[in-house]
């Protein structure tokens, strides 16, 4: 239909007195005009709805469709638009679907959405009663149709996902011009905007097997989908598929997609991939077979037991001692020995340790400031200065702080003793293979004096630090002594390491062990019972929930309750709808514990899906419940919730915030800390700031704690409030008129702050934005530490090193530079603190204290000039910014360029590479002094070509930036140093500023 | 000329002959006829097409249409009024640019008005007003129309019903005397608020009516619910006045602890 003539009439009365005739042609000729007109006249026609409706309902009339088209753009007019969609289908032919017009598109639009409802709707309850209009569905399909054939492949994907229509969704994808990019914003698509879980995994499942059907299948994101999806046979058939190629670069790309399977940290998954790739076929003599079958077990045992030198000579014995049945069986034995070792996570676990031991930058001065400022306080301050230490050296087995302390440190009893000796654990987290001998002299030892219960039981709880999710070879040793063992504190603490251990593993044997020390109904050790039957069965959704809910009502102790609740919150872990009878149950128990609980249910089943049923449910307890703990962790829960989008977060929680109950004000805190952390968003430190100031002691607390997870690793450069922070937490440790409480919150603080030696960062997704679900468990078990401190320890789960690391085909990194055109202040560590200040607030004191005239006089000179000197420092401090020009670069918001890079065809990024050498290194020379952050490009320049070359793979830690040396001989100092030796040897290396040119790695050897 | 015209103009010379003979059976059924042959015109409202014989089919069609809405006071159809009228308006609010104007016009106009009068759309009638000229305000035909209203409005009953004598097109006559029954209606409504009740007498001068038989025959037909006893009318109003509204005090007392509540639930 024409856009309608402006009309001659000055009113439509004429032509709908007309209508009231009785002759049908003059019935017709009102109507025809009428349609016409009716973007003008729709207000005087409404008036006459009636006699037009009955036209429509009259059976015998010819029009009834030219009736209804015209009712249903009047009703289009009315803003009634049910009515005007129920009529435009009555208009049959008469709606053109192709009609280029306002009411035409807005029909559809309604069209659609009502369909994608009812679809929706139909597929929720599983009723397949409910009848769609044909008429209806004919003009969605019309739609799609049309759209497609237009090329506006991703209108239709949109619809085609909201409507159901999967089998509309696989043409459009598969006629699409570029199936690659098509599919990848299909999943964009799916992850944000599919809420169900269901669908959206039967939509993945869609993709891959379209993925599949393709010649050049990308291999990458398949297997990422498949993860997703947990089918591990695919993703181990690809593997195999890959590992097998003659083409060397196949085999590469196999250990890329390992690592990146690695970093989306879900262990479980990760074995049954491991355990699913097959052996490599051997001769059928006799001899070689029994070799073959031995050589696995052998080659794990040594692995657990030497260095990763043992893995070279492994391989070679492997070589050795097994006759392949030819050359190309050794070559997919040597890979599949790599992969394992990848799938194992050791080789990723062995570089991010060399990373963050080497590039360690932790400044010990602000603990001694620390340590000697809580002398005169609670003991709870001289705990969190340990915790502190703990945290600031997460991962970097530097332990020079607990050393040098030994003597403060035995003044810890009872449980400060157990978090102190744990503290150890997080230390050297990843140290897998040294962890036992590290922890042995605090172990429980056959004998047992009850005095060292707490350092046992302590010992324990970090070993299972240590092995958080790589607990294969250390949960036998913690079960048989969970089994040996009567003492609760040895207990809770083995409980505790058994659940890092068997983290997601599911191990019937852990279960049951935990579940024996569950129903002692002994408040501490079945305490950590319930919280580790949680996270060994994470994200199963098993029946156990039920019985752990059953014994929940049955004891007594707050404390189990408490840890049950968690407990049965962890097992249904990412399971969103599927959780909801649960969630509904928890939430709407008597007991305000397993209400708190069912908050946590309901964070960790729809972590990070920005879910808006969660959210209203969540919003609701927080300002609904009576119990102020249910309150507080529902805003705290928001903030899981939340995590993947996080600029939603602070202006949800904005006005909890400023709730007048204080409980809200922490928990929003807690919240945004948990949702923004890492990201230094604006938004976030903004709500924070304020609060950090509050006056009650708690959410000072809370709020410190959040800036530091917001603010870890973000340098003055990118937002300037971060140095101010660093003066406020100083200030409050410093201030004795402040409360414990917030002490304990900044000295927390600090040690967030600068954690991991300054190297990681807090993420709760990985960079293919999959739930790092150990982060997210780790995060949600320290939010707990409100009820017990030694959970804080569970932050360093959600740790990751911020490092940019190549390897090559012998999994060795060769030497490689790139050039980062961004600021270099923007990446730089902040600069240490200095003596003077330090000094000052611990002389005054006594200076004042002095009685004499002159004596004062001195002090004020003396003061004076310490606060001149302070000043100088402080100036000195901001002015540095500009800083030198550093090889290294910590790059967050370059990201997404890098993913980019990462994920470029390896033979383009060579043939990149050459043409980049070039021009990068005249770039590079002239840029040293002036980089435009802006662009943000990496250029790879090579000082050595030869070593990067095709071979090498592009391993990138989600957080950018440092070249790691290898150092072979490294692994061994470690064991060094841990049994003893001076640290003072590392000394050098983590002061030496990076600008200097790196050493070069030593010589590799390809071992074929 | 256009076959078609002339073949319209001889059904509508055979019509206008009907109208004279006082057929108006077969009226109607030409006039059927007539319409349906108007929509064949592209020249004619809503259209307006600038054909070369438009002036002539223009003016063709609006003479049909005069004649229609004429013929339906004739057969005393006010429905029918009203939808030729409306057909007819655009030929003078529309087309007045393309055509003389008609010299049955403002008899016409006013005789809506009449109708609309007649039957008490007043809202309506002042709306037709409003969308006179000055000058068209001054015609007898609207004027009458106008002062009628003025006296209903006052309550000057017996001069609406005196202005029957003073028609200015014997046309008007049909609605003057509908109009006659309109005012008694009016004043049968408020004797019916005044009064309890009035003798039989009384209510003859009020009703201006000239014999009690009329009255009592109209109280049959239109106010049966009205009681004549002893020569006297009884207005059987409903009595019982409503009783005062009753204070909700249950609702609103759930309703003030409801918002305490969620007062309480504020953060």
């Amino acid at each position: 239909m024409a856009e309608a003539p402006q009309p001659k009439l000055s009113s439509a009365c004429g032509l709908l007195a007309q209508l009231k005739e009785n002759h049908p042609v003059l019935k017709l000729h009102a109507l025809t005009h009428l349609n016409v007109f009716v973007d003008y006249f729709w207000p005087e026609i409404a008036d006459s709805i009636p006699v037009i409706e009955s036209l429509y309902e009259d059976e015998d009339y010819g029009q009834r469709e030219l009736a209804a088209l015209l009712l249903s753009k009047v009703f289009l007019y009315l803003g009634e638009l049910n009515d005007s969609l129920s009529y435009a289908l009555g208009a049959g032919p008469l709606f053109d679907v192709s009609e280029d017009s306002d009411y035409v598109r807005t029909l559809l639009a309604k069209a659609i959405d009502k369909y994608a409802n009812l679809r929706t709707k139909a597929a929720e309850t599983n009723d397949n009663s409910t009848v769609i209009d044909p008429r209806m569905e004919a003009i969605v399909e019309r739609m799609l149709d049309k759209s497609t054939t237009d090329g506006k492949y991703r209108q239709t994907i949109g619809v085609a996902i909201e409507c159901r229509r999967l089998d509309k969704l696989e043409e459009a994808v598969v006629r699409s011009d570029n199936v690659h990019s098509t599919i990848t914003y299909c999943i964009d698509v799916c992850h944000s905007f599919v809420k169900q879980r269901e669908y959206r995994r039967e939509i993945l499942r869609l993709m891959v097997k379209i993925y599949q059907q393709l010649p050049s299948p990308d291999y990458l994101i398949m297997c990422q989908h498949l993860m997703f999806l947990d089918e591990p046979d695919g993703v181990a058939s690809i593997l195999q598929e890959l590992l097998r190629s003659e083409n060397i670069d196949d085999a590469l790309l196999a250990f890329q997609i390992a690592f990146d399977l690695v970093e989306n940290e879900n262990p479980a998954f990760l074995l049954n991939v491991r355990d699913l790739l097959p052996s490599p076929k051997t001769q059928p003599s006799e001899p070689a077979q029994v070799s073959e079958s031995a050589q696995p077990d052998s080659a794990e045992t040594e692995i657990a037991l030497t260095t990763e030198d043992a893995q070279i000579t492994d391989v070679n014995q492997a070589d050795e001692s097994t006759a392949y049945t030819d050359l190309l069986e050794a070559v997919y034995a040597k890979r599949l020995t790599k992969i394992r070792g990848i799938l194992d996570e050791e080789t990723s676990i062995q570089l991010t340790l060399q990373f963050l031991h080497s590039h360690n930058k932790s400044d010990l001065l602000i603990l001694k400031t620390i340590k000697h400022c809580v002398v005169t306080r609670d003991k709870v301050c001289h705990t969190a200065t340990v915790f502190a230490n703990a945290i600031m050296h997460a991962g970097t087995a530097v332990d020079t702080f607990m050393r040098e302390n030994m003597d403060w440190l035995t003044r810890a009893i009872d449980w400060a003793k157990f978090s102190a000796i744990a503290g150890l654990g997080v230390i050297n987290r990843g140290h897998l293979q040294q962890g036992r001998s590290l922890m042995a002299p605090y172990l429980p030892q056959g004998g047992g004096d009850g005095g060292s219960r707490y350092l046992e039981g302590g010992a324990l709880y970090g070993l299972g630090l240590i092995h958080a999710n790589h607990g294969k070879g250390i949960t036998p040793f913690l079960l048989e002594t969970l089994r040996r063992t009567n003492t609760e504190v040895i207990q809770h603490g083995a409980c505790l390491g058994l659940g890092l251990a068997a983290l997601g593993t599911s191990d019937e044997e852990v279960i049951e062990e935990l579940n024996n020390v569950l129903y002692t109904d002994s408040a501490v050790a079945s305490q950590a019972a319930g919280i580790s039957l949680g996270l060994v069965m994470v994200g199963t959704a098993t029946m156990q929930a039920g019985f752990m809910f059953a014994y929940a009502h049955d004891t007594q102790h707050e404390k189990i309750i408490r840890s049950l609740a968690f407990g049965i919150a962890l097992t249904v872990y990412g399971r969103e709808e599927e959780a909801d009878t649960l969630i509904e149950k928890m939430t709407s128990d008597q007991d305000p514990v397993l209400r708190y609980g069912g908050m946590y249910a309901l964070a960790l089943a729809y972590r990070g899906t920005s879910n808006n049923k969660a959210i209203r449910q969540l919003l609701h307890f927080a300002v609904s419940d009576a119990s102020d703990d249910v309150r507080r962790t529902a805003v705290l829960a928001l903030g899981f919730v939340l995590y993947s989008d996080p600029e939603q977060c602070p202006r949800t929680v904005s006005l909890l915030s400023t709730s007048y109950n204080a409980h809200m004000r922490y928990g929003a805190a807690l919240a945004v800390g948990i949702a923004c952390a890492g990201t230094g968003l604006s938004e976030a430190i903004s709500l924070l700031e304020p609060l950090t100031s509050d006056l009650v002691e708690f959410v000072r607390q809370g709020a410190l704690i959040a800036m530091a997870m917001v603010m870890v690793q973000i340098s003055e450069a990118s937002d300037a409030r971060a140095g101010a922070f660093r003066l406020q937490l100083r200030k409050i440790i410093m201030d004795s008129q402040e409360d414990n409480m917030s002490v304990m919150g900044a000295i927390l603080a600090s040690g967030i702050l600068d954690a991991g030696g300054r190297n990681v960062t807090i993420k709760l997704r990985s960079k293919t934005r999959h739930d790092k679900m150990t982060a997210i468990v780790g995060l949600a078990v320290f939010s707990q530490y409100w009820f017990w401190h030694p959970l804080i320890y569970f932050i360093s789960l959600a740790f990751s090193p911020t490092a940019l690391i190549g390897l090559n085909y012998d999994l060795k990194i060769p030497k490689f530079t790139f050039v980062s055109q961004a600021k270099p202040s923007l990446f730089e560590y902040p600069k240490p603190t200095t003596v003077p200040s330090t000094v000052f607030t611990f002389q005054m004191p006594t200076a004042i204290l002095s009685t004499s005239l002159r004596d004062k006089i001195r002090a004020l000179q003396k003061e004076a000039e310490r606060q001149a000197e302070e000043m100088k420092a402080r100036k000195k401090l901001t002015g540095r910014q500009a800083g030198k020009l550093r090889e290294a670069i910590r790059d967050r918001n370059r990201q997404a360029e890098r993913q980019a890079w990462r994920r470029m065809d390896r033979k383009k990024l060579v043939e990149k590479l050459a043409d980049n050498i070039m021009a990068a290194n005249k770039k590079a020379e002239a840029e040293k002094a002036e980089t435009s952050p802006g662009k943000g490009k990496l250029i790879i320049k090579d000082g050595d070509s030869k070593q990067v070359d095709s071979n090498a793979v592009e391993k990138t830690a989600p957080e950018p930036s440092y070249e790691i040396l290898t150092n072979p001989a490294r692994p061994s100092s470690l064991t060094d140093m841990s049994g003893g030796s001076a640290p003072g040897q590392w000394g050098p290396a983590t002061a030496t500023h990076v600008a200097e040119e790196p050493a070069p790695p030593p010589p590799f050897e390809h071992s074929s | 000329m256009d076959p078609r015209t002339t073949e319209v103009s001889q059904l509508f010379e055979r019509f206008k002959a009907a109208i004279l003979r006082k057929d108006f059976d077969t009226c109607t059924k030409l006039l059927s006829q007539l319409k349906i042959a108007l929509t064949g015109f592209k020249s004619l409202p809503p259209s307006f097409e600038k054909t070369p014989n438009a002036v002539h089919e223009l003016t063709l069609a609006r003479d049909i249409y005069e004649h229609a809405v004429v013929l339906s006071v004739k057969i005393e159809d006010q429905d029918a009024f009203e939808r030729h009228f409306f057909q007819l308006k655009p030929y003078y609010t529309d087309a007045s640019g393309r055509l003389p104007p008609s010299p049955q016009e403002y008899p016409i106009l006013g005789l809506n008005l009449l109708r609309l009068l007649v039957q008490n759309r007043i809202a309506e009638f002042h709306t037709e007003l409003e969308l006179l000229s000055a000058s068209a305000l001054e015609n007898p035909c609207i004027k009458h129309a106008v002062e009628l209203e003025q006296s209903f409005m006052e309550g000057a009953y017996n001069r609406v019903l005196t202005a029957r004598q003073t028609v200015p097109h014997e046309t008007y006559v049909y609605f003057m005397d509908l109009l006659a029954k309109t005012v008694r209606d009016e004043i049968a409504g408020c004797s019916e608020k005044a009064y309890d009740s009035l003798s039989v007498n009384d209510a003859r001068q009020m009703l201006l009516y000239s014999s009690d038989k009329e009255v009592v025959e109209y109280i049959k037909e239109e106010h049966p619910e009205w009681e004549i006893k002893n020569g006297f009318v009884f207005f059987q109003r409903a009595k019982e006045s409503v009783p005062c509204k009753e204070i909700p005090s249950l609702q609103l007392i759930n309703q003030t602890l409801s918002y305490a509540r969620e007062l309480e639930r504020i953060v």
